[in-house]
């Protein structure tokens, strides 16, 4: 006997497949770097030494660092905008 | 009306088949979600399949009624016990209930549906012997229904935006009744502001779960000095999103229950010697402070059978303990 049954979903489960990621730099060559601290262990203290290694050289035109309010909730609006409007490269990290 | 897609397929076996392919299931077989069956979950709850249960706006993600009632429906749950899976949706996807973080943590943070009130025993949700395992549909399909809204709708799939770094087994179920008539405590629900004869569900994150022994002592005090122990073994941080309202579950079973009823103990006693031992200064790396606002943040729980000398430490993940009245219609006969 056939059977009728719903879509449990609200869309597709994993919408990685209708993205596309956006253009990759071939250098960071005038690039504006982008750092999310998401305040767990220290990972703060890892960013900020990165990025000195990172903009030793020179080429980099500049760094955003976004220090988030809480380990527990995502960047604040005015960070996101800080993000998406001053950088053109980021480097997200996470880990407990 | 009802929103979702529908399609059909050639049998059950089909059916079932097509939703492990397409990722619909938490690895074990799920019930067909017919409409049928979908309208008549809703009916129970009074809802219009288009109602708004609650939003994950980090996911741009709206939980209706009718998603929730498809996946319950899945889930293995009775009608009747969709007030009960609202209530949880809803405490869930409560802003402090911080939904975006406790499914995606590394942690693997579960989800322990506590629930209070007559409706525990008018749909049999378990709160003795054996009420945190298995063999109890009420328990367990509840559970489960929360877990798959949080999955299938939600979009917490595992590697993606399910980051577990293990996950673990409560993240298949976790739903249990607070055992209200085995002494004179008061309720969890009535201590959090509802009335005794209302129904209501506490949704508390679980980042880990520690078993508190102790079969020695003979006194309140002594019980709870080794609970004390035992949770300052772990200790938990501040946050500056959660503020003063960081919750401890304790599920206390009855061979440590009957030391407190025995003694007249009620529960806001146990919290006020609770809160400033817990609060201490940490004194060493396996003696450490745990964060506590208020001696009501520390929520106990009677649950379990006789025989072990335990209580359960229900450790949080990073949101509060919320607390949702169960709301339902009285359907004709």
């Amino acid at each position: 006997m056939t059977i009728v049954a719903l879509d449990p979903t609200g869309g597709p489960l994993d919408p990685r497949s209708e993205r596309r990621l956006a253009p990759r730099p071939e250098s960071l060559a005038g690039q504006r770097l982008g750092l999310v601290v998401n305040g767990l262990g220290h990972s703060e203290r890892f960013l900020d030494a990165l990025a000195a290694e990172l903009t030793a050289d020179g080429e980099l035109d500049g760094v955003v660092k976004v220090v988030k309010s809480s380990v527990s909730v995502p960047p604040d609006p005015g960070d996101w905008a800080r993000l998406t409007e001053g950088a053109t490269v980021a480097i997200t990290g996470f880990g407990g | 009306m009802l929103h979702a897609r529908s399609e059909e397929w050639p049998d059950g076996d089909a059916f079932l088949e097509d939703a492990f392919a397409r990722g619909w299931t938490d690895g074990l077989p799920v019930v067909p979600p017919t409409p049928e069956k979908v309208e008549a979950f809703l009916a129970t709850a009074g809802l219009a399949p288009e109602a708004v249960l609650g939003t994950v706006p980090t996911r741009e993600v709206t939980v209706t009624a009718e998603l929730a009632a498809i996946n319950a429906v899945m889930a293995g749950c009775r009608p009747e016990y969709f007030p009960v899976v609202v209530a949880a949706v809803r405490a869930h996807l409560d802003e402090h209930g911080n939904c975006h973080s406790t499914t995606g943590t590394l942690s693997g943070a579960a989800h322990a549906v506590i629930v209070n009130g007559p409706i525990r025993h008018e749909i049999g949700i378990a709160s003795g012997a054996g009420c945190l395992g298995p063999g109890f549909r009420a328990n367990a399909t509840i559970g489960r229904a929360l877990r798959l809204v949080i999955r299938n709708v939600c979009r917490a799939v595992p590697g993606f935006l399910d980051r577990a770094t293990f996950s673990w087994p409560l993240r298949y179920s976790f739903c249990f009744g607070e055992d209200e008539e085995a002494g004179d405590w008061t309720p969890l629900h009535v201590q959090r502001g509802f009335a005794a004869d209302e129904s209501t569900v506490t949704v508390h994150s679980v980042m880990r779960m520690v078993s508190s022994w102790d079969s020695t002592s003979r006194t309140p005090e002594g019980v709870l000095d080794t609970l004390v122990a035992d949770t300052r073994h772990h200790g938990f941080n501040g946050d500056e999103f959660l503020g003063d309202q960081i919750p401890l579950v304790y599920v206390m079973g009855k061979e440590h229950q009957r030391f407190f009823f025995d003694a007249g103990w009620s529960k806001e006693q146990m919290q006020a010697y609770l809160w400033p031992r817990l609060t201490a200064e940490t004194a060493g790396a396996r003696d450490r402070r745990y964060n506590l606002g208020h001696p009501e943040n520390i929520l106990v729980v009677a649950a379990g059978g006789a025989g072990m000398a335990e209580t359960w430490i229900l450790f949080p993940h990073l949101a509060w303990a919320i607390t949702t009245p169960v709301e339902r219609v009285t359907l004709p006969a």
